[in-house]
């Protein structure tokens, strides 16, 4: 079961990412959203967590503030962070959510709640959820719903939910995998077989299905072969791929089958052919033991003498490179070539290793390497050393923005008796009277409709004239000049006339602006008043608060660090204890062949010892 | 023999990937415990940035003076986006070239902030140049501006490319989010 269950494990590892992707365009009503979707989208999920949750903080999600929170749910749970997730949907239910949330928040539960062994919980969870999910997260649903049946042994329920699936999903290929599998383990052979009969024979358009595919041929086989069945075993054996990864167990199965149905020719074509391929497979060592098995059944001794002695040899040759190998994994290279080979911009929940290092102890680790436990530990480790490099960044700017804090304060410190002085140079209260004063005069022109105290500089001097000649005229009258001066003035007093109402209104005007001026100017006094007690409080608001994060920051630096030195040696430690499990079989290996040759040769002693008879 | 030997290959077939099944309980409590451990120090690191992206951003944008730029765009049928230019009051302020896949996080629904900077109060011109493949695949290059006003608030412009299916051309609109 455990085989199935890893491949499912790690199916839903991917999933939520998935069918996330399967959402085509979100409609975006809010730029900061979209901003965190953009990160999102690129995989940058770590960028995508932070911003969200920095946004959140700001508060200026609105109107996709629950969306956003589900997304921090989601990228959470991919994260590894269980718990926060699980806290999330639940405070997510419990305020209300809209029906759509609401449902994917019990998808989310019941699936943490799955993975963490809680079957009852996680079944609750999952019979909350009303409508259908969006994307492929209905078929996850459902076949997380047919994992929880089969937990309960309720196979006919499970069947019947994942018949329901869409027959070309992938997600049902898996689903029918681990059922047969589940069912052949609980002893309902024949319902099993028919589900993975099915499985076997279906059409594989990608290489996923057609792993899938293989791994139900071999399952099967083997399962038939446990049974004293070898024909039937043969049947599913010849469909699995000549070049897949699971050709070896084939090949090796299927000699097994031709030497149970007594046909020893036939079972050496393909454990020969198997015993030319790389010697660090399994299926190809224990090949090494078959063939000269087969030739001893044939009775060419020799031929099988030879053939244990060449198996010995690569034997020693294996386990000496198995030795070199463990000692490599102890010095700690091998976690740092992974990652060498596989580099990334950020952690996220889909980076999974796609190219072994190239380095002599992969070679061994292949099984390991893919399995999804060491994967996990493995991105475990990968996020640590994301976070190291993280914190040491903000460590940095911290120091920046300290320095930054210092200069702003002196800067200001330099500035404001300066600015002081100029405000005080600007003399606004002198500027102050004087507009009073003008508004004073100009509300006496209007009640005076005094036309004249508007009068324009050349009007104005005009006006002087006139009334000089007014003075001459009263020392030495003239009817002729008196004449001509009425006309003059009535002229001049017409004009004026005329132009007042305008000039009024631009006096008005003009007082108007100087008054805004001054209630600008008055505003500037009351806010650098203000600043002069508030910029120093904000300086050192910063200041505290960059000093609590640059603390936080180096206290958790050596946390991350030593936790990450730690999950190193836990991967080490995992691959030694591989390598050595390899090493074990390969000497249980050489004690059958020693054994065998032993037999050979008691039997050639023994024939001898007849023949001399 | 073919039974002890097809043992061990049985062993091997349903074994493989099982290592972590063969743990003892100290072992496995072990994972546990790192496991968690890990799992806090990661969510503490996580509301750690939250924290310092907050402050670097009061710090360097106050929020009197804060100006952010977006760009979002829709399904891109009439114009593949390759680069914009943003000028505030004829000074360049930003240059950008996309990649594939900040493309298609865009197409997706992804909105990018393109700008965050700092402007005084009052009347500014924004001025947005996008060059790319128009319909047909022809080389595009297109313009647009706005004058706005900026307050003692932040400010928050948006510019969207969008598929004007009617004249079968691209349109650049400029939003200002309030």
């Amino acid at each position: 079961m455990a085989g199935p269950r890893l491949i499912l494990f790690a199916a839903l590892a991917i999933v939520t990412v998935a069918s996330v992707r399967a959402d085509e365009r979100r409609v975006v009503k809010n730029p900061h959203f979209g901003q965190v979707l953009f990160e999102f989208y690129q995989d940058n999920y770590f960028s995508a967590l932070t911003r969200v949750m920095t946004e959140q903080q700001f508060t200026r999600l609105a109107p996709h503030a629950e969306e956003a929170e589900l997304l921090r749910g989601g990228i959470l749970l991919s994260y590894g962070a269980h718990q926060e997730a699980g806290r999330i949907f639940e405070r997510l239910i419990a305020a209300g959510a809209g029906p759509a949330t609401r449902d994917r928040a019990w998808f989310y539960l019941a699936k943490i709640r799955y993975q963490r062994g809680y079957i009852e919980q996680a079944e609750d969870a999952i019979a909350r959820v009303e409508g259908a999910l969006p994307g492929e997260l209905e078929e996850e649903r459902r076949l997380l719903h047919a994992n929880l049946l089969m937990q309960r042994q309720q196979y006919q329920k499970a069947v019947d939910v994942l018949q329901r699936l869409p027959p070309r999903s992938d997600w049902a290929a898996y689903g029918r995998f681990n059922l047969g599998v589940a069912l052949v383990r609980v002893g309902e052979r024949e319902s099993g077989v028919k589900l993975l009969e099915e499985l076997g024979r279906a059409r594989a358009p990608n290489e996923e299905l057609a792993a899938l595919k293989d791994k139900a041929n071999v399952a099967l086989a083997y399962a038939f072969l446990q049974d004293n069945q070898p024909a039937r075993a043969k049947a599913y054996l010849q469909r699995v791929r000549l070049n897949g990864l699971l050709s070896n167990k084939a090949l090796l199965g299927l000699g097994w089958a031709d030497a149970a149905l007594d046909s020893h020719e036939r079972a050496l074509v393909p454990w020969v052919e198997l015993a030319h391929r790389n010697a660090v497979d399994a299926a190809v060592q224990e090949s090494l033991l078959a063939v000269p098995y087969a030739y001893g059944k044939l009775g060419a001794y020799k031929q099988s003498l030879d053939s244990y002695e060449a198996a010995l040899v690569t034997y020693a040759q294996e386990s000496n490179r198995l030795d070199q190998a463990i000692t490599a994994i102890r010095e700690g290279k091998l976690v740092s070539n992974i990652l060498r080979a596989n580099p990334a911009d950020e952690a996220g929940w889909f980076w999974r290793m796609q190219n072994p290092p190239d380095v002599p102890e992969a070679r061994y680790l292949t099984q390991l390497l893919a399995s999804h436990d060491f994967q996990e530990a493995l991105k475990n480790y990968r996020d640590l050393r994301f976070l190291e490099g993280n914190l040491a960044h903000w460590s940095q700017q911290m120091q920046v923005y300290r320095d930054m804090v210092a200069n702003r304060r002196q800067a200001y410190a330099e500035r404001l008796p300066r600015v002081l002085s100029q405000e005080r140079t600007l003399g606004l209260e002198r500027l102050r009277t004087a507009a009073e004063s003008r508004a004073g005069e100009i509300a006496r022109i209007e009640r005076e409709s005094d036309s004249a105290a508007l009068a324009n500089d050349k009007e104005r001097a005009l006006l002087d004239r006139l009334e000089r000649v007014q003075r001459a005229l009263a020392a030495a009258p003239d009817a002729d000049a008196a004449e001509k001066f009425r006309r003059y003035r009535g002229l001049l007093s017409w004009d004026l006339s005329v132009q007042y109402s305008e000039r009024l209104w631009e006096a008005k005007k003009e007082l108007r602006d100087v008054e805004g001026l001054l209630a600008q100017a008055d505003q500037r006094r009351a806010a650098l008043k203000q600043a002069q007690t508030e910029a120093p409080r904000g300086f050192e608001v910063f200041a505290q608060r960059i000093e609590a994060l640059r603390a936080n920051i180096e206290r958790m630096r050596p946390a991350v660090a030593q936790a990450a030195h730690a999950q190193e040696q836990y991967l080490g430690e995992l691959a030694a204890d591989e390598l050595s499990q390899q090493r074990e079989r390969i000497a249980a290996y050489v004690t059958q062949a020693r054994f065998a040759v032993a037999q050979i040769y008691d039997k050639a002693v023994r024939s001898e010892e007849a023949r001399k008879e | 023999m073919l039974k002890k030997c097809r043992s061990v290959f049985l062993f091997i077939a349903i074994a493989t990937g099982m290592v972590f099944a063969a743990d003892d309980d100290a072992k496995t409590q072990n994972r546990q415990a790192l496991d968690t451990k890990i799992q806090t120090l990661k969510q503490e690191v996580i509301e750690l940035n939250r924290d310092l992206l907050a402050l670097e951003e009061e710090l360097l944008f106050p929020a009197n003076t804060q100006v952010a730029v977006f760009l979002s765009m829709d399904v891109g049928t009439l114009f593949q986006l390759d680069s914009v230019q943003v000028k505030f009051d004829n000074t360049v302020v930003a240059n950008y070239l996309y990649t594939e896949r900040e493309v298609q996080a865009l197409y997706r629904g992804g909105v990018q902030r393109l700008y965050l900077g700092n402007l005084r109060s009052g009347s500014h011109e924004l001025v947005a140049v996008f060059t790319g493949k128009g319909p047909h695949n022809r080389d595009y290059r297109r313009g647009a501006t706005v004058t706005f006003d900026k307050a003692t608030g932040p400010k928050y412009i948006e510019l969207q490319i969008r598929d004007e299916t009617t004249s079968q051309q691209p349109e650049f609109r400029v939003k200002e989010w309030q």
